[in-house]
């Protein structure tokens, strides 16, 4: 689904990826971990190149990401996207959040666009709050909403960038709940977080990433409870 | 002491008063919307990664809101027709003028508005599939058209104000028509009270009606 080939990326002089190599299969949900500023946001970044790339290759679905000839636009249809802050659009309702990529991107009718946000919104289970504005929910909800409105393009792979970062312990729940679910369903998604729990259990894979190289990977079973290298049983030790 | 002054004698000039005041407010409505067209257009010139585009917009902003609007109205009307062999009439001229001035001002006002919308608003879209330019049009422009508000208001009392420097180049507004009557009649402080009473007049109806849109839209 996803082939990332020696990507780098540097800010200015402050290289951040330092060589990657990794590749998600179809239905494979694999977890990012790693300290803050080992470059897994960047990573992620990368994959929908909202971080340009400085050298090297992301192949999503066939289409190499560093070819001028790709159309960024269509591939981001197929690759969903959701943010630490949520980033919905305050100046529309629920409903309205989902509905608008459909409808601008894919070009479906409205109603068409309506049903499939209601059943999503349904799926995450905030239907009767579709009328509601982004900033009269709570965190937990509207990290559902914005995983819904991803959904709704209906993409092939899921990005999380720290989904659960930015809520109050007591709405973590909520939120990995639905993306358990999604797991379960058979959506490809790559995960970067710091719930170890999460990782463990859902998790098919777990990359461990650190001062922009991926130092170790392999199952959660072998990650988590028998590390080979030491910044990982170091990051590890320091987390759990 | 206001005895001295026959203020109920102005009812007599009001229909050349009014005249006046049709050429403040056409000159004002016509000047400001096609100010505010060139404001959005420069305004996300500046934004623009295209150089030349950033250039020629940082061009038009400096030079617009570096020179006085009297010497705009001045050159617009006295040098520029020697250089193009065109002559405008006064009242073209001062809506030129107006145009061009305020444009370069709500230029920036949109330009600041578009770059205080998050940096995410522009990745959800983007992520979403969304071009750059629908992204600006359902997601971007709406939230910065709301912040724009306060400081448009502001910007379009300041340019009604301004149209009244268009009497030096002979537009027939409000204090130009204050002038010929006081020159005529003796009654400087009658007139020319009025001329400022019609100003306060527009402006506050001004201030009020924005206050009524930024309620409504919850700025």
């Amino acid at each position: 689904m996803i082939t990332v080939e020696n990507l780098h990326k540097s800010f200015g002089k402050l290289e951040v990826l330092k060589g990657i190599d990794a590749k998600i299969e179809q239905k494979e949900v694999v977890c990012v971990i790693g300290p803050s500023g080992s470059g897994k946001s960047t990573f992620l970044r990368c994959l929908n190149l909202l971080e340009e790339i400085t050298s090297g290759d992301v192949v999503v679905d066939g289409a190499s990401l560093n070819d001028p000839k790709t159309n960024i636009n269509e591939v981001r249809k197929e690759v969903g996207m959701v943010f630490q802050q949520f980033n919905l659009f305050p100046h529309k309702s629920v409903i309205e959040n989902v509905m608008l990529a459909p409808q601008k991107a894919r070009g479906i009718s409205k109603d068409e666009a309506q049903d499939r946000a209601q059943k999503l919104l349904e799926k995450v289970g905030l239907s009767e709050k579709a009328d509601m504005y982004p900033n009269q929910l709570s965190g937990g909800q509207q990290q559902r909403v914005a995983i819904a409105r991803a959904l709704a393009m209906e993409p092939k792979v899921m990005l999380f960038d720290e989904p659960t970062s930015a809520l109050d312990p007591e709405l973590v729940g909520e939120v990995l709940a639905v993306m358990k679910q999604l797991a379960y369903e058979g959506m490809t998604m790559v995960v970067v977080t710091h719930e170890m729990g999460f990782a463990k259990e859902v998790g098919d894979r777990v990359l461990f990433m650190d001062e922009g190289i991926i130092m170790e990977e392999g199952n959660p079973e072998q990650i988590f409870t028998n590390p080979e290298s030491e910044r990982t049983k170091e990051f590890l030790n320091k987390i759990l | 002491m206001l005895d001295r002054f026959n203020f109920s004698g102005v009812v007599e000039f009001l229909p050349q008063l009014m005249t006046g005041l049709y050429y403040t407010l056409l000159i004002s409505v016509v000047g400001l919307l096609i100010g505010f067209v060139l404001g959005a257009i420069f305004g996300l010139g500046r934004i623009s990664r295209i150089k030349i585009i950033y250039w020629i917009s940082s061009v038009y902003i400096e030079v617009l809101r570096g020179t006085p609007v009297l010497v705009q109205a001045i050159w617009i009307f006295y040098a520029l027709p020697l250089i193009i062999y065109y002559n405008f009439d006064s009242v073209t001229a001062g809506i030129i003028v107006i145009a061009l001035n305020s444009g370069a001002y709500i230029a920036e006002i949109v330009r600041g508005a578009v770059v205080s919308i998050e940096k995410g608003q522009m990745e959800a879209g983007r992520s979403l599939g969304l071009n750059h330019r629908q992204t600006m049009r359902h997601i971007i422009w709406p939230q910065a058209f709301k912040r724009m508000i306060p400081p448009l208001g502001n910007q379009f009392i300041i340019s009604i104000k301004d149209t009244s420097l268009l009497s030096v180049i002979l537009v027939p507004e409000l204090i130009f028509q204050g002038r010929l009557i006081a020159a005529n009649h003796f009654n400087a402080v009658e007139i020319y009270t009025t001329v400022a009473v019609f100003y306060l007049a527009i402006t506050l109806t001004l201030s009020f009606v924005l206050s009524i849109v930024e309620r409504r839209l919850d700025v």
